[in-house]
């Protein structure tokens, strides 16, 4: 499995996490009775915390990624090759986490995919406000929209590095 | 409506001809990852004419000898 496909894995369970944290932590204050239902400022308060960690935990979670990648490179070139030096490891994983003009095309065509699942989720909560659903609602669907986009984006690009990818 | 292009090449065959030269060989002359250069052989991803021209090079081959295109449907 390449670099790519191991980053958009942990991007897709970042964003599976994130959005189980929100919706255990926002149904389990509901069930309990603390919050009544059109309380909105717990609801947009509750977004923004989660978009917040939503943010932190990536990037957190990247670090630890790139730095148990190059130790994992590390070790493995040290195993192969027990006379190599520093230099050759570094350049080993530099090489391994080279980003090129496949990769961008992936990125944008992935992103797209996001992009409309967000605009999609964003029309839907237009359309749960015209037929009189409460305001709680839109912003749950946009929260769930914008964090499943995120996560098919990451499932695409999957798809793209298994089936390929084509100009146009 | 336009006709299918395929883009055919002939990478393996000329890494092969290169002393064996490896995939990540290969990647690092043409500046891309080891995952394009697979996915490239495979037919899987067509690149830009930029990068076809650097792989040429890196052969020491013309361009034409690396890629090679069919015309698929009526």
């Amino acid at each position: 499995m390449s670099y790519q496909e191991k980053k958009s894995i942990i991007s897709i369970v970042t964003g599976l996490l994130i959005l189980a944290a929100y919706f255990t932590y926002t149904y389990t204050k509901y069930q309990s009775g603390v919050v009544i239902e059109g309380d909105l400022k717990f609801w947009a308060t509750s977004i923004l915390v989660f978009i917040g960690i939503g943010i932190v935990a990536t990037i957190i979670i990247q670090i630890i990624f790139h730095i148990l990648l190059s130790v994992a490179i590390a070790v493995q070139a040290k195993v192969k090759d027990e006379s190599c030096d520093d230099k050759e490891i570094e350049k080993t994983i530099e090489l391994e986490m080279v980003s090129d003009e496949m990769d961008k095309l992936i990125e944008l065509k992935s992103s797209m995919v996001g992009f409309g699942v967000a605009g999609a989720g964003f029309m839907l909560s237009l359309v749960a406000i015209v037929f009189n659903y409460s305001p709680v609602v839109m912003l749950n669907i946009m929260f769930a929209s914008f964090s499943i986009g995120s996560i098919l984006e990451g499932f695409t690009q999957l798809y793209f590095y298994r089936k390929g990818i084509n100009h146009g | 409506m336009a006709k299918k292009i395929v883009i055919t090449n002939e990478i393996r065959k000329l890494r092969f001809f290169a002393n064996e030269m490896t995939q990540q060989q290969l990647a690092e002359k043409v500046g891309a990852s080891r995952q394009t250069i697979i996915s490239i052989e495979a037919g899987k991803y067509s690149p830009s004419l930029e990068m076809a021209f650097r792989i040429a090079e890196a052969f020491n081959v013309k361009i034409s000898e690396v890629f090679d295109y069919e015309v698929k449907g009526s």
